[in-house]
C-alpha cells in the first residue's frame, strides 16, 4: 500500500515538474510600438471624455506596468516611436514605424507586434503598414476611445487583448489588424466610423475577420487581398513618399482645389466623389503627370471598372474610402506613374 | 455532351418532372395578363453564338419565392398556392435569354410537390438534393451549381450541403424576397447574378455561398435577418465575403472555418441522422420541454440561450435529466451575434459551446457530428472547426 502511495507521489511530483517546465517555457515575444493617442492620454479628472489633454502623456512604461497580466502571456518589450495624437501622424512617423517593425519582425525570436496610434486616422497608418511590413508575423494596430485616466476606460482590454492576438499562432498571415473592443478587423477595410462611442471601428463592406474572445481568439475570415509578405512595396531605402493630396466632391465643388494641389507639386490625386468642374481639371493636372484616382465619399461599396473611366486614364479606387486611396497611390507612386499599372495596384490591393 | 447553342440541355433529373400541359397554359395565361410579367423586354442584349468556351452551370430549382407567381404584379405576400403555376426551371432560362451570355445552363428539377412552401423541407428533401449535388460536383462536365430555394430556410439548406458536399466548384444558393412576378421584383436579377457567381473561377474553393442582393455570404454566417425586404440576409458577425457588381464578380475574404472539401462529412449520403432539437432561451422557459423532447427520442438538443448562453433553472435540471440519458447538449445564444465561449463552468457542465451558430445550424452540424461521436471533447473539437 505505501508503495503504491509513494507510487502516486512520485507521479504527482512529476506531474509538478512537467507542469513547472511547462509553465517556464520562453513566452512569446511582443514588441509594443507606441506611437501616442488617446490610449496614451491622460486628463486631471477621470471623468472628462474630451478634450483629456490637460494631464502629462503616458509612457510606454506605464502602459506596461499598469498591466502585469501581460506577463502571464507574453514577454513584452517596447519601442517608443512617437507620442502624438493621431492627425500629427506624418510620413515620418509612419516609415520610421514601418522600419522599427520590420526589424524586430525580421530577428527569428519575435513573436508579433502591437502598435498604439490615436484612432482618429488610425486606419491610414494600419493600412500603410499591411502594404509595407516585410512579415507573416502579427501586427496588431491598438488605441483607446476613452483616455488612461477615465472611468471604464477601454485602452487597458485593447492593449491586452492586441498581445494576446499578436503572441497567437491563429493570426499569423492575416495582414495588419485593427483590435478595439474585441473585434479583430482587417488594416485594409477597417474605417473609424462614429466619434466618441466605443463601437467605433467597423468593415463596413465586410465586417471583421475575428474575436479576441476570453475563451480563445477565434478567425472566421482571411483576406484574400494582397498584404504584408505578398506585398510589393518597399520603404526600406524611402525617406519620404510622392505628395497625393485628396479634393472632395459635392454639389457645386470648384475645380480650383486641384489646380491648387496640382501647382503644389502633387503627385497624384483622390478625388472622392465627383463634381461637373473636376473633369476639365483633372484633364490639366494629367497634362502635367499627375495621376487622378477616383473613390467615393459614400463609405461603401466599390467604384466600378468602367472603359469610360480608363479611357480618361482616370483610376477607379475599388471600395477603399479617399485617404486609404491616398496610402495606397503614394506606394503605387514610387513604381509607376502609369495608369493602367496603377489601376493593376488598386484592383490587387 | 454537345454543345446546343442557345438551348436548354435538359438534364435527367429535369426529364422526370415536366409540367402538365394544364400548368403550362396556366402558367402562360398569367404571364399573359399584361401587367404580371415585371421583366422589362426592351434592351435584350446580343447573345453570344458559340457557348463552347463558357462554364457549364446546373440550375437546380428547390422552388421558393424566386419560383413563385402571383397574378396582380403587386401582391408580394400572398403569391403562389394551388392553383398557381409555378416558375419552372426553364421558364427561368426562357425569361433570361441573358443567361446565355454568361454559362451553358441546364436545369433540374427538385422542388417540392405543389403547396408545400419553404420551411416545410424535410431531411428526405435534403438528403436527395444532397446526394446530387455531391454527384454534380464529381462531374467533370459541370463547372458551378446555382440551387434556388425558399428564403425562410435556405440558410440551414445551404450549411447542411456546406457541410456534406464534397466539391471545390461553387454551390450558390439563391432565392427572392418578391415572387418572379412582382413590381420591382428581385428575382430576375438574384438569378442573373447567382449564375454570374457559379460560373466565376474566383468562386471555387469557397465552400456553399449565398448570393443574394449582390452580396456574396457564406452558407455558414448567412442568416435571414428581416421578414420582407430584400436586404434580408446578412452575414452574422463577419459580413459578406465578396459582391456581385456590375463589371466584375467580386471576393475580399474567404472562410477559415471547415466546409466542403475540408469536411469530415463530405461525400456521404447520409440517408438518415440522428434527432437533434432546439429549446429557446426566456425568462421562466420550462424544463419539461426538454423532458418531453428526450422521451420523443432525440439524440441532442440545441439550447437557444440568452445572452452568452444561459439557461433557466428548470431548463438546467432538465439538462442534467437528459445528459443522464446520454442526450448532447449544445448550447447557442438568443442574441445572434458573438460566440457562445468554452467557459469552465460550461465545460464542468459537460455542454458544447455552439461558437457564434444561430440554432438551427448548430441543430444540423450536432447532427452529423452525432453520427461520428457522442464524446463531448470531440463534438466541441467539431463546433470549433466547423
Amino acid at each position: 500500500m505505501s508503495r503504491v502511495l509513494s507510487g502516486s507521489k512520485l507521479i504527482t511530483l512529476l506531474a509538478v515538474f512537467v507542469s513547472s517546465a511547462v509553465l517556464a517555457a520562453p513566452l512569446p515575444k511582443v514588441k509594443l510600438f507606441t506611437t501616442g493617442g488617446t490610449i496614451q492620454s491622460r486628463a486631471l479628472s477621470r471623468d472628462k471624455m474630451m478634450e483629456y489633454d490637460d494631464g502629462p502623456k503616458v509612457t510606454p512604461e506605464e502602459l506596461i506596468a499598469d498591466l502585469p497580466e501581460l506577463k502571464d502571456i507574453a514577454d513584452v518589450s517596447y519601442t517608443e516611436i512617437s507620442n502624438v495624437g493621431s492627425p500629427s501622424v506624418n510620413t515620418e512617423i509612419q516609415l520610421k514605424l514601418a522600419k522599427a517593425i520590420n526589424e524586430w519582425l525580421a530577428k527569428p525570436e519575435s513573436t508579433g507586434a502591437v502598435v498604439t496610434h490615436g484612432t482618429a486616422t488610425l486606419e491610414e497608418t494600419a493600412y500603410f503598414l499591411n502594404l509595407v511590413v516585410k512579415s507573416d508575423k502579427p501586427v496588431v494596430v491598438i488605441g483607446a476611445m476613452h483616455p488612461f485616466s477615465a472611468i471604464s476606460r477601454d485602452g487597458p482590454f485593447n492593449l491586452y487583448n492586441g498581445v494576446r492576438v499578436a503572441a497567437s499562432k491563429e493570426a499569423k498571415g492575416k495582414g495588419v489588424m485593427v483590435l478595439l473592443n474585441d473585434e479583430i478587423s482587417a488594416a485594409r477595410d477597417v474605417t473609424k466610423n462614429n466619434t466618441y462611442r466605443v463601437d467605433t471601428f467597423v468593415s463596413r463592406d465586410m465586417g471583421p475577420i475575428g474575436f479576441a474572445d476570453s475563451d480563445r481568439i477565434a478567425f472566421y475570415r482571411n483576406s484574400l487581398k494582397r498584404h504584408t509578405a505578398k506585398s510589393e512595396f518597399d520603404v526600406s531605402k524611402l525617406m519620404n513618399l510622392p505628395k497625393v493630396d485628396i479634393v472632395y466632391g459635392y454639389q457645386e465643388a470648384d475645380r480650383a482645389p486641384i489646380d491648387a494641389l496640382v501647382a503644389a507639386g502633387a503627385k497624384g490625386i483622390i478625388l472622392d466623389d465627383s463634381a461637373t468642374a473636376f473633369a476639365a481639371a483633372a484633364k490639366d493636372g494629367q497634362a502635367k503627370g499627375v495621376v487622378f484616382v477616383q473613390s467615393d465619399r459614400k463609405g461603401s461599396g466599390r467604384v466600378v471598372l468602367s472603359d469610360k473611366a480608363a479611357a480618361r486614364g482616370v483610376v477607379t479606387a475599388d471600395n477603399l474610402n479617399a485617404q486609404k486611396s491616398r496610402i495606397l497611390l503614394r506606394l503605387a507612386l514610387t513604381k509607376t506613374s502609369d495608369p493602367k499599372e496603377i489601376q493593376r495596384i488598386f484592383n490587387e490591393y | 455532351m454537345t454543345n446546343l447553342t442557345n438551348t436548354v440541355m435538359k438534364s435527367r433529373a429535369a426529364m422526370l418532372i415536366r409540367p402538365t400541359l394544364m400548368g403550362l397554359l396556366a402558367a402562360l395565361s398569367v404571364c399573359g395578363s399584361g401587367n404580371a410579367q415585371e421583366i422589362p423586354k426592351a434592351g435584350m442584349p446580343a447573345i453570344v453564338t458559340d457557348q463552347s468556351k463558357l462554364p457549364h452551370v446546373v440550375l437546380m430549382s428547390m422552388g421558393g419565392t424566386i419560383a413563385s407567381r402571383a397574378a396582380d404584379r403587386l401582391n408580394i405576400t400572398n403569391y403562389g398556392g394551388p392553383g398557381v403555376p409555378r416558375v419552372d426551371p426553364d421558364d427561368w432560362v426562357h425569361d433570361l435569354p441573358e443567361l446565355a451570355n454568361i454559362a451553358r445552363v441546364t436545369t433540374e428539377d427538385f422542388r417540392s410537390p405543389v403547396g408545400r412552401a419553404t420551411g416545410t423541407e424535410t431531411f428526405e428533401d435534403l438528403q436527395k438534393v444532397a446526394k446530387r449535388l455531391n454527384e454534380l460536383a464529381a462531374d467533370k462536365s459541370v463547372d458551378g451549381i446555382v440551387v434556388t430555394h425558399g428564403t425562410n430556410t435556405m440558410a440551414e439548406t445551404a450549411y447542411y450541403m456546406d457541410l456534406v458536399v464534397k466539391t471545390h466548384k461553387p454551390i450558390v444558393f439563391v432565392g427572392a424576397q418578391r415572387p418572379w412576378t412582382g413590381l420591382s421584383g428581385d428575382s430576375p436579377l438574384n438569378l442573373f447574378n447567382a449564375v454570374r457567381v457559379a460560373a466565376s473561377k474566383d468562386a471555387w474553393d469557397k465552400g456553399v455561398l449565398h448570393a443574394m442582393n449582390q452580396n456574396i455570404n457564406t452558407a455558414r454566417d448567412v442568416m435571414k435577418s428581416s421578414s420582407y425586404r430584400v436586404q434580408t440576409f446578412k452575414g452574422v458577425d463577419v459580413g459578406p465575403i465578396g459582391f456581385a457588381d456590375p463589371d466584375k464578380v467580386v471576393f475580399y475574404r474567404e472562410p477559415v472555418r471547415k466546409h466542403t472539401y475540408m469536411s469530415e462529412f463530405a461525400g456521404h449520403d447520409y440517408t438518415e441522422v440522428p434527432q437533434v432539437q432546439v429549446a429557446y432561451g426566456y425568462q421562466e422557459a420550462p424544463g419539461y420541454l426538454i423532458d418531453a423532447m428526450v422521451d420523443h427520442g432525440v439524440k441532442g438538443i440545441v439550447i437557444d440561450g440568452t445572452g452568452a448562453g444561459s439557461a433557466t433553472t428548470s431548463q438546467t435540471e432538465a439538462i442534467k435529466r437528459a445528459q443522464a440519458k446520454g442526450v448532447v447538449i449544445v448550447m447557442t445564444s438568443r442574441t445572434r451575434s458573438g460566440r457562445v465561449q468554452d467557459t469552465p463552468r460550461r465545460k464542468e457542465a459537460m455542454i458544447v459551446p455552439g461558437d457564434n451558430l444561430q440554432p438551427e445550424k448548430a441543430r444540423i452540424l450536432l447532427e452529423l457530428a452525432l453520427t461520428k461521436t457522442t464524446d463531448i471533447a470531440e463534438i466541441t473539437r467539431i463546433f470549433d472547426e466547423y
